[in-house]
């Protein structure tokens, strides 16, 4: 199994992803998709992030994140 | 560092499958894969409880242990992820599972299950965050999006939970102090191993006076 | 192929540690879940199902996500339920692509349960009807809107040239949004016929007319967010875990800041009761002996509020006199429920105060439901609960706009806004439409028929089968129009497929092609016109306590679909009357506007307070949902500052003076301008020498310190306040009045200029009087509640102690009761159906399902009908849980195969069904009778082929909670 590097260093910069709109930074056209799909599983390995991405921390408490928090306490 | 965890609260879980099905919306999960399901114990009788399962994130996965190719990997939150494009079908993580989450989609009895499917805390896979091949394999990547699982965000009542173990523990804790007991949350020990948030929520501790 | 996880059997048994222990209980087969999966799937929906994706890695248009397009968010409510939950649609090229959680909704906060997190699903429409259809000798043909209007049109006018208008039966629904259902009503008005319904007749139709009939108004009084101030819960015949989840994250929020203890009284150990702190399991049909055995105790302990009853309530001593018969003695021996445990709930709702009774269709779906509903309002004003924040009479209606429906007319017995039926409510009416009264008149058979109450969805079939003289109209139906409606959901299918069978023109208007499509015996004369769903259009709907809100249009409706403004006005049209129906309402196309009909509404709607909600201010609401109390549900900044969310009802006078409306009805510790209110004074003055206005009880503020009558022009005049009416408002009366002495009479209610409402407010008072609540309620069969054993009593014995009530005649119809009663206990039926048949809701799915049925992600959950049957009755039939059972009805030879639940959850001798399926019929599938791609991905035997007569008198609602069955191995 692929675990983080201990201690975690700084956690990786706020990239704020945006839903859904990341993917007009990837550039991705409607026909790239198209062809994404029918790609056999074994051959999109190039699309992976890198083994040090794959473990990087995805969380990040933002207002969403912290309005479901509060939504708890009540 | 936050750490991913659930934490079900059956004093509240009414059983309502809102999680289910917003799992199986968020997703577009396939008919026969759950990858969060209700267990419920004394059905229909006093002292009916239940609680929703899925991948408990487990802190040292007993799945990830067995699996031939070593196809997980677990992120520095905490989340245990795969790779379909390693993973064999074999079934080996399902039996290491003490939850039953992996799923997967082909039922023989013989040869290829098909790709191993769970619970991913809504964090996609490896493929890069929010890629259209990620949602393919694994669904959105609602965490990369500065959100939590869909589940928790949509449980009717409140009674899932998602995200930072420490802040769920805490919030927790407030609600069994108001109502002056607690409930022991199951699958809390196995996830968090054993000492690692103290007794009262660990099944047989003073939380646990209404399991 | 892949069913329900089966996986887990293949792939191995063996599992360790915790879920080994869970599993275990899992697997033993008590759970709903366990029994289903063990159990498998019906072929049949392994066939349907065999079109959906089975593989995890998915092709690419299985994914919401679309590459460089924007996402753009709307907000709608759900479709599935009254608690009116915030859904967030995420939309790419017109496509719902994801939802998210609303949490700014004060009423949800982002939570939905299994249905309302599944609603994107509807506009994907894999099972949706996609274009008109027509049955032609058993064969279901494409048609185009065009011809199907046309046909339908012209068979219609030839029904009511041979029949008259009263020969058609409009079923509208409490899906329609509020401008849909008060359009319907329209509609029939303009058709000329009082034969207009929906399923309030079927789940609240008895609360409407209890509650009204005590304090005034038919609806929930405070709010599911108020529970959260409640010191004490009681939950009668009520499973909000299934029925209205959402609405338990409130009650358990007060169950835990409050301690509240949290009562369930149900035969059936539901869901909820699992969450209660203590359980009454009582015989069902016996609501109102447990309702007085808990008064019994609080009269003899005096823990009643008096000096409420005195202030407050008229006739509470001769309660008093019918309850002191109901000695716990007494209650054991007809509820079951052991004296203590009655005496112990009594103490705690009367210490534990603001105590709020709740309840729901195991109260109201009675031969008894109206008489059920005044008990516990009883109960509650004995104790000085209502009018009170954390009290009330918490009601939760059903569908997601059952409420708004009934508020807006969708009613055999009242135009919109309950104005009744009598001449002045036409008068009303005609002005408000601007249309002579004589030209509605005309429309209809006779003056009298346009003043008598129609035929209830609950016995359409018999007035379709009925012998011309039978029926108190010219002729006995022949058409019937059924938008939005499973027709699963009424007692007495066998007699109802009589009835489908005879009926010349059947017309459904549904996403969903819904049972009456699916009864075999109907080859021509059927049409299904493909209605789209509330998400496919915009419009107002209101929850169970009354706060409207806007739903905004997700998608376009898809397919062929149209919304129901279209649907109604495209035959309005052809029924040659759409110009003076639409009169003031703009027509886009052939689209009415929405915002329009509703404006319209508030022009006319006076009399419940559905003036203040103009279409601009509920948008605000929506838009601003933020800015509003989770518990309070006031805004306490931002443009809606000082509303409470949705402008609950009443919001009195014009939008324009920005009357808040009331979060809490009847509530004196607030001024009116504040949601403050008082009883209304809906009948009379005074009766047999005492006073029927309260006694020194008044909202706050109010210059009138004392009760008072209805504001009229005569009541303005005599305290000199119509001076403060405008030359404008003046000028209405007077022209309302017709000039002369006339004008007295000119009421709050008729007065279209909104003047004398306006001078009410500004006096501190409430437009609609102050009165008391009326414990002894005159005008009703039973006036004071007393308790009448079902038709189908499982208690023989009891049946002349407590016999049901004579055999009358109303709605048109006649009504068996004590006659068939005395019949069926005098005869050996108890010894041949030895068990009580109840029925209930799941999570899963809603009403008659045919919408839940056919969203995979929901059918997965739920693949069988089911019968719950308890393990000693289980034991002695030799029925193995799983097995497949016949369940046996007393009627018609009815009976239906379902699988047995072996379950504590039911009582010894009770069974216990859910109603939602239908596509099954006395052990043979229909699948293949509907429409190709539209059938249901589960089907299962409705619930309601085996369940027998018997209705309430005030409503004529039907009876579904107390039958008699028979249960054997299949
Ligand atoms: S975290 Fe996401 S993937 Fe896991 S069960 Fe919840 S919704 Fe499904
Ligand atoms: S949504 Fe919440 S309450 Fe409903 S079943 Fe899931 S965890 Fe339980
Ligand atoms: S069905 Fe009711 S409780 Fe469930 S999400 Fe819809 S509105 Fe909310």
């Amino acid at each position: 199994m692929k675990t983080p590097p201990e201690p975690p260093r700084n956690p990786p910069p706020g990239n704020p992803l945006q839903r859904r709109d990341i993917l007009k930074t990837l550039g991705l056209g409607a026909a790239g998709a198209a062809a994404a799909a029918v790609l056999p599983a074994g051959d999109v390995a190039q699309a992976m992030e890198s083994p040090q991405e794959q473990l990087k921390t995805r969380y990040r408490e933002t207002e969403h994140v912290k309005r479901f928090y509060a939504l708890n306490r009540l | 560092m936050a750490r991913m965890k659930f934490l079900c609260d059956s004093e509240r879980c009414i059983e309502c499958n809102a999680c289910v099905t917003a799992c199986k919306n968020e997703h577009e999960v396939p008919w026969g894969i759950n990858r969060r399901r209700l267990v419920t114990l004394n059905d229909g009788k006093p002292g009916e409880r239940s609680i929703s399962m899925a991948c408990m994130h487990c802190n040292d996965p007993p799945c990830a242990a067995v699996c031939p190719v070593d196809c997980f990997l677990q992120t520095a939150d905490g989340v245990v992820l795969h790779s379909k494009d390693l993973c064999i079908g074999c079934g080996y993580c399902f039996y290491a599972c003490p939850f039953g989450a992996p799923q997967y989609p082909r039922t023989t009895d013989f040869g290829s299950r098909g790709k191993m499917d769970k619970c991913t805390f809504c964090a996609g896979g490896p493929e890069p965050d929010g890629s259209v091949e990620e949602y393919q394999k694994y669904g959105a990547n609602r965490l990369a999006e500065g959100k939590l699982p869909l589940c928790a965000e949509m449980c009717s009542t409140r009674a899932l939970m998602a995200g930072d173990g420490a802040i769920l523990a805490d919030i927790y804790q407030e609600r069994s102090v108001r109502r002056g007991y607690g409930s022991g949350a199951p699958g809390w020990s196995t996830a968090y191993g054993r000492n690692e948030r103290g007794s009262p929520f660990a099944p047989g501790g003073p939380g646990t006076g209404g399991a | 192929m892949l069913v329900k996880r089966s996986s887990a059997k293949t792939a191995g048994n063996k599992r360790s540690g915790l879920v080994a222990a869970l599993a275990d209980t899992l697997e033993s087969g008590v759970s709903r879940r366990g029994f289903l999966r063990r159990s498998g799937l019906a072929a049949g929906g392994i066939a349907a199902v065999g079109a959906l994706p089975g593989a995890m890695i998915r092709k690419a248009e299985a994914g919401p996500i679309l590459p460089n397009v924007e996402v753009v968010t709307r907000k709608n409510v759900c479709t599935h339920c009254s608690v009116g939950c915030t859904v967030i649609a995420e939309v790419q090229n017109g496509v719902w692509v994801g939802q998210e959680p609303g949490w700014e909704s004060p009423i949800n906060q982002g939570t939905h349960c299994a249905k309302g997190a599944s609603v994107r699903e509807l506009t994907k429409g894999t099972r949706r009807v996609k274009y008109p259809l027509k049955l032609v000798d058993g064969v279901w043909q494409r048609i185009t809107w065009d011809q199907a209007i046309e046909e339908i049109g012209n068979k219609l006018l030839e029904i009511r040239q041979a029949s008259g208008p009263d020969a058609v039966f409009w079923l509208g629904s409490a899906k329609f949004s509020n401008e849909g259902a008060y359009l319907y009503r329209k509609l029939a008005a303009f058709w000329g016929t009082n034969n207009v319904d929906h399923q309030a007749r079927i789940c609240h139709s008895t609360t409407v007319a209890g509650v009204a009939n005590t304090w005034g108004y038919g609806a929930m009084t405070n709010s599911y967010n108020d529970i959260q101030n409640s010191k004490a819960l009681l939950i009668v015949g009520g499973n909000p875990a299934e029925a209205h989840p959402v609405s338990m994250q409130h009650m358990l929020r007060g169950k835990e800041h409050n301690r509240a203890p949290f009562i369930v009284i149900d035969p059936r150990f539901t869901r909820t009761a699992a969450h209660a702190t203590e359980y009454v399991r009582i015989r069902p049909g016996t609501d109102i002996p447990i309702a007085w055995g808990l008064l019994w105790h609080i009269f003899e302990n005096g823990w009643e509020d008096k000096e409420y009853i005195r202030q407050r309530v008229y006739g509470m001593d001769e309660i008093r006199a019918e309850v002191k018969k109901w000695t716990p003695e007494e209650v054991e021996r007809v509820t079951g429920v052991p004296g203590a445990q009655v005496r112990r709930v009594a103490e705690v709702i009367a210490k534990n105060k603001p105590s709020t009774v709740i309840w729901c269709m195991g109260v109201t779906q009675h031969t008894v439901g109206t008489a059920n509903v005044r008990a516990l309002s009883i109960l509650q004003l004995a104790l000085g609960n209502i009018g009170v924040a954390g009290g009330g009479a918490n009601i939760y209606r059903g569908h997601c706009n059952v409420q708004g429906a009934t508020d807006f007319g969708l009613d055999v017995s009242t135009l919109p806004s309950y104005y009744g039926l009598a001449e002045g409510a036409w008068k009303h009416f005609s002005r408000a439409w601007d249309v002579e009264y004589d030209y509605l008149k005309g429309r209809f058979a006779s003056k009298e028929l346009m003043e008598a109450k129609g035929i209830p969805t609950t016995r359409w079939f018999d007035a379709v089968l009925a012998k011309p003289g039978d029926i108190d109209q010219p002729s006995p139906l022949r058409a019937m129009m059924c938008f939005g409606h499973g027709g699963n959901t009424v007692t007495r299918m066998p007699d109802m497929v009589k009835g489908l069978e005879k009926l010349s023109l059947l017309v459904i208007a549904d996403p969903h092609p819904t049972t009456f499509a699916a009864i075999k015996e109907r080859r021509n004369g059927t049409y299904i016109l493909p209605a789209c769903s509330q998400f496919e259009t915009d419009g107002s709907r209101t929850c169970s306590n009354r706060s409207m809100q806007w739903g905004e249009k997700v998608v376009e409706p898809i397919f062929e679909s149209k919304d129901d403004y279209t649907i109604i006005y495209l035959l309005a049209r052809k029924l040659g009357f759409a110009n003076e129906m639409f009169k003031h309402i703009t027509v886009e196309d052939t689209r009415p506007v929405p915002e329009d009909i509703l404006r319209e509404m508030n022009r006319s709607c006076l009399s419940i307070g559905a003036t203040g909600q103009s279409p601009e201010r509920l948008k605000m609401h929506m838009k601003h949902q933020a800015d509003f109390d989770k518990i309070t549900m006031r805004a306490s900044s931002g443009p809606c500052a000082g509303d409470y969310y949705g402008l609950p009802w009443p919001s009195w006078g014009h939008p324009e003076i920005r009357h808040p409306g009331s979060a809490v009805l009847y509530d004196t510790s607030k001024h009116v301008m504040d949601g403050g209110g008082v009883f209304r004074a809906r009948f009379g003055v005074e009766r047999n020498g005492v006073s029927l206005l309260a006694d020194g009880s008044y909202s706050k503020g109010s210059e009138i310190e004392d009760g008072y009558p209805e504001f009229t022009m005569a009541v303005l005049r005599k305290l000199g306040w119509d001076k403060d009416l405008t030359p404008d408002e003046m000028r209405v009366i007077q022209a309302i009045g017709g000039g002369g002495a006339e004008v007295d009479n000119v009421s709050w209610q008729t007065d279209l200029s909104m003047g004398i409402i306006r001078v009410a407010l500004k006096h501190g008072c409430v437009p609609h009087g102050n009165a008391k609540a009326r414990a002894v309620a005159w005008n009703l069969p039973d006036p004071v509640p007393i308790h009448r054993e079902p038709i189908y009593s499982p208690r023989p014995d009891l049946v002349k102690d407590f016999p049901a009530i004579e055999d009358r005649r109303d709605f048109r119809l006649v009504q068996l009761a004590r006659s068939l009663q005395f019949k069926v206990a005098d005869s050996d039926l108890r010894q041949r159906f030895p068990m009580i048949l109840t029925s209930g809701r799941l999570v899963e799915y809603e009403g008659g399902g045919e919408e839940t049925r056919s969203n995979p992600w929901l059918a997965e959950l739920q693949q069988s009908m089911f019968a719950e049957i308890n393990t000693r009755d289980a034991e002695k039939l030799g029925i193995r849980d799983g097995a497949w059972v016949w369940v046996y009805g007393p009627e018609d030879g009815s009976k239906a195969k379902v699988r047995a639940l072996v379950t504590d959850r039911v009582g010894g001798g009770t069974v216990f069904m859910p109603f939602h399926f239908s596509g099954f019929w006395q052990g043979e599938s229909l699948r293949g009778n509907y429409p190709p791609d539209t059938d249901p991905i589960v089907l299962g035997e409705p619930a309601n082929g085996v369940t027998t007569y018997g209705y309430d008198p005030v409503t004529f609602m039907q009876e579904t909670k107390v039958t008699l069955c028979r249960v054997e191995p299949a």
